[in-house]
């Protein structure tokens, strides 16, 4: 029990504490309403869950680096305990007597379960500071051609050593207030952690060993009044910013499904993001939410060979951003910093592959690649500045209706069959309509892809047919580049000739996963709505219904390259393995697959442009690791990929598993 | 400085093929473009102007359609574009059109330069500009591949001529008419903004009238009946070997006629 001045003085501690927090809140609510969009706090109490499940959970951040993730959980769910720890500890300190759960049979193991977190959360940041400031884990820092802002290696690390020092000091003190308090009421068999140091205290007086946990509550207590309003302030806020960023996100239909721009609305006046106040608001509260844990840098196929781009260091770069210009920014000043001056580098934001990994990975929900390809929009539609190479593909898109610049028969890959390729004017009645894609047409080992598509359907009697030269590209190419209003214009254009074509009546299937992810997930929100299947999905349903036979054959030993766009951008992992099992191959896996999977270096635009410097080709990278692999064939379910790792080597062939499949049509 | 571009419309020639020539491909109604000589014309115009003032118009002789086609000189920065169309011009040969340029250049004066493509990419004559020249009896540079100096004040402009065999720098009093080559400069590629306002910008159209000259002035005397490939073939020729010792020996040839 506090005496009376003790309680009068906690309770002024408070509500000057509250105020401070209240204000240093609103400032952050500030700074993020200055983004463009609104976060998505509709349907809260389903949202709620969402962000609780995230928080309770640990689902994504237990996925990778184990021993570090166990400790997070540790501290993490710790921490959660402690809210209540807390508030027991003030209500025990107002009430004459009273013990939280007291004497009721939970009473016991509360204190028991407190006792062990209370080491443990000691125990995990002790593992946390060691980690960071005497092992300095490499995984920490950055490397040196990376833009970070002046105020961010400095003030990492102050962070980190505030964070740790404090949650060491709150929940440390609070620990030898209990140890003192123990020894008072003279043991506690429920505490046996705190006890052991209660021992330590037997030669003190009564009223000494009250004086002890007087100290130590208003030390463990105090700091917490302290510590609340710094909270925007610090990485720490990453323990609400986190939940509430997988709370607030607008809803996406697949992982990397970018918003649309709406060009006939004339009062728009920015596209894309050219300062940090253009990113969505959603993207100002990843900044927030941002840990610092280079989770994403690990798995950056851009970063990981060398180039200047590191999606954890954008993160990083818009919190220091915005904490060097707080009152401004909350107040509304003017921002007019570039972000290619403080986030990042001209070649870092050409260099990012979009392959959604940074996503994929972020335990807090953020979403690096959304700010670089939003970046990219203002470069290309309000400055005009991109690489030179991305031109031509622009202006083949333009005027050809294809990045490769040809004018050319679309159905000319269809010739050397022996069966007809019947066009959706051909065969009007079709079920299911092939979309070849612009690879599938014009790249010679695409086109081989195609005819071992349509021979599949022809085989297992699939009633199909092709748009042929009314189809052009999805615009997936100037989307991903930045070319929003290249893409606008090829989407509508689509949308008109599928929707005439009847195909949103039908199914669609693509040998091309960039396809398959911009009509499927994209040309939504321009109002079109397909049902659009990557041929693994279909061949696959075709040879589980027993419509398609294939023979056994040798087992011989494959390697399979996830495209991102099929993998994690679709969630589609499992059809390409099972019809590479079911075609009687032996599916040796490369160290990074499924989820995890490394990029072939050509999504994001890459292929039609030069890589950006760096240590490594990303194509070179992941064909080494699938030679590593033993395999005699590289398998791979994207034209891209195709191309990409077939030019990165000779000792593997590279060949898609349609056309492997196809090989062993029983 | 004040700068006129001549610009013009061609087919697309990204649609060309063996068996689509320009001809075939503007009766079959093919997609029209900016002439992409006239692109590196515009950009010169435009960089001229960021580095000494003035404005840019962009001239066009062609039909109401080809309004389309000004409007990508507009959104790539033109402050102007005018068009002169009149049923008279439908069959316009280069000396008719460069009558109606000249007259609307007169309309348009005062200028300091006047900068144009090298020539058309679908007619390839690159007589209209020296026809243009000729009739305002203003000097001429052809196959500029860079500007060395031009100096407003001085009224002079020192350039760089491309020519087959050799390069040539001289020097001319302005105002002037450059043609130029596609090594001069990378035109921009217009921003989003710049389409929007292009979209909406409205382009004065004249007739002969306008200009003050007659349907008997633009008389045509050249018509075409065809554009035919070119009657040598290039020489084909099959380098054996296996693909390293192909490669070496096709980048020695190369190196040695100078073409890397
Ligand atoms: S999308 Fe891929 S390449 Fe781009 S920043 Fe994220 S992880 Fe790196
Ligand atoms: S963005 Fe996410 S994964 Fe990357 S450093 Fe921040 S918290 Fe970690």
């Amino acid at each position: 029990m506090l005496t009376p001045p003790e309680k009068i003085l906690f309770a002024i501690a408070v509500l000057i504490s509250l105020y401070f927090t209240y204000h240093s809140f609103a400032k952050m609510a500030a700074v993020i309403g200055r983004g463009a969009g609104r976060l998505n706090l509709d349907d809260l109490p389903r949202r709620l869950g969402a962000g609780l499940v995230a928080l309770v959970g640990q689902g994504n951040i237990l996925r990778r680096r184990p021993v570090t993730s166990l400790f997070h959980w540790a501290v993490a769910w710790g921490f959660l305990l402690y809210v209540i720890v807390n508030l027991a500890d003030v209500l025990q300190a107002y009430l004459p007597g009273f013990r939280f759960l007291g004497n009721t049979p939970l009473g016991g193991p509360y204190r028991f379960v407190v006792d062990l977190a209370s080491v443990m959360i000691l125990l995990g940041v002790v593992f946390f500071l060691l980690r960071r400031f005497v092992a300095a884990a490499p995984a920490l820092s950055f490397r040196p051609n990376v833009m970070l802002h002046p105020a961010a290696q400095q003030g990492i690390r102050h962070d980190s050593l505030l964070v740790g020092l404090f949650i060491l000091g709150h929940v440390g003190f609070r620990f030898l207030g209990e140890s003192f308090l123990i020894a008072h009421e003279s043991g506690d068999p429920w505490q046996p952690l705190a006890g052991a140091v209660a021992s330590l205290w037997s030669g003190l007086a009564t009223t000494q060993l009250l004086i002890g946990w007087h100290i130590f509550w208003w030390l463990a207590l105090g700091l917490i009044l302290l510590f609340i309003p710094y909270f925007p302030y610090s990485k720490h806020a990453h323990l609400f910013m986190g939940p509430f960023n997988y709370m607030s996100r607008p809803p996406r239909p697949s992982p990397g499904a970018l918003p649309a721009i709406d060009f006939e609305d004339e009062s728009l006046e920015q596209f894309g993001a050219t300062v940090l106040t253009d990113l969505h608001r959603t993207h100002l509260v990843d900044a927030f939410a941002c840990i610092m844990c280079n989770r994403c840098q690990d798995a950056c196929p851009a970063y990981l060979t060398g180039k200047e781009l590191s999606p954890s260091a954008l993160e990083v770069n818009k919190r220091f951003f915005i904490k060097q210009n707080f009152t401004g920014l909350a107040d509304g000043a003017a921002d007019e910093t570039p972000l290619l001056e403080f986030a990042l580098s001209e070649s870092a934001l050409w260099a990012c592959l979009a392959c959604g990994a940074c996503i994929d990975v972020c335990p807090v929900g953020n979403e690096p690649m959304f700010d670089i390809l939003d970046i990219r929009r203002s470069q290309v539609l309000m400055e005009s500045q991109f690489p030179a190479e991305l031109r031509g593909a622009f202006t083949g898109l333009e005027r050809n209706g294809n990045p490769w610049q040809v004018a050319g028969d679309r159905l000319a890959w269809t010739e050397p069959l022996d069966f007809a390729v019947p066009t959706v004017e051909d065969n009007p009645d079709y079920e299911v309509l092939y979309w070849v894609g612009c690879a599938g047409a014009f790249d010679s080992d695409a086109q081989r892809t195609a005819r071992a598509i349509a021979t599949l359907l022809h085989a297992a009697g699939v009633n199909f047919a092709v748009l042929g030269n009314d189809e052009s590209c999805t615009g997936d190419m100037a989307r991903r580049a930045g070319n929003e209003y290249l893409f606008f214009e090829m989407a509508q254009a689509n949308i008109e000739i599928l929707t005439e074509a009847k195909a949103h009546q039908r199914r669609i299937v693509t040998g091309c996963p960039h396809c398959l992810h911009t009509l499927g997930q994209e040309y939504g929100a321009l109002g079109g709505h397909f049902t659009v299947l990557h041929h693994t999905q279909l061949i696959s349903e075709l040879v589980g219904a027993g419509r398609l036979k294939l023979t056994g054959g040798a087992q011989e030993a494959i390697t399979f390259h996830d495209p991102c766009y099929l993998g994690r951008h679709n969630g589609e992992f499992d059809a390409p393995r099972e019809l590479l099992s079911a075609a009687g191959l032996a599916l040796n896996e490369m160290p990074r697959h499924r989820q995890n999977a490394f990029c072939c270096g050509g999504g994001g635009a890459q292929v039609w442009k030069e890589e950006e410097p760096g240590q490594a080709a990303v194509s070179a990278s992941r064909y080494a690791e699938a030679e590593s692999t033993g395999a005699a064939t590289l398998a791979v379910g994207c034209p891209f990929c195709a191309r990409m790792l077939s030019d990165a080597g000779q000792s593997l062939p590279v060949r898609d598993v349609a056309e492997l499949v196809a090989n062993r049509i029983a | 400085m004040n700068i006129i571009t001549l610009v013009k419309q061609a087919p697309d020639t990204t649609q060309l093929s063996g068996s689509l020539d320009g001809l075939k491909l503007l009766a079959e109604g093919a997609p029209r473009v900016l002439n992409p000589w006239d692109e590196y014309a515009l950009e010169t115009a435009l960089q001229l102007v960021e580095a000494h003032g003035g404005s840019v118009t962009a001239l066009m002789v062609g039909p109401a359609a080809a309004t389309e086609t000004l409007r990508t000189a507009l959104a790539m920065g033109a402050n102007q574009a005018v068009l002169v169309d009149d049923p008279a011009l439908a069959a316009a040969d280069t000396l008719a059109t460069a009558r109606t340029l000249a007259a609307a250049i007169g309309k348009l004066a005062p200028f300091d330069l006047i900068i144009g493509g090298r020539a058309g990419i679908e007619g390839n004559t690159g007589a209209t500009a020296i026809q243009t020249a000729a009739l305002l009896n203003l000097p001429l540079v052809s196959y500029v591949a860079a500007l060395k100096t031009v100096d407003p004040a001085a009224r002079t402009l020192t350039a760089v001529r491309l020519l087959d065999n050799e390069r040539q720098i001289v020097e001319t009093p302005l105002p002037a008419l450059l043609t130029v080559v596609k090594e001069i400069n990378e035109p921009r590629f217009p921003t989003f903004m710049q389409l929007r306002k292009a979209k909406k910008a409205t382009i004065p159209t004249w007739n002969l009238a306008d200009i003050g000259l007659t349907a008997a002035e633009v008389a045509p005397q050249v018509s075409w009946l065809a554009e035919l490939p070119p009657a040598g073939q290039a020489r084909l020729e099959l380098i054996e070997g296996s693909p390293a010792q192909a490669a070496a020996q096709l980048v020695e040839r190369l190196s040695k006629q100078q073409i890397i």
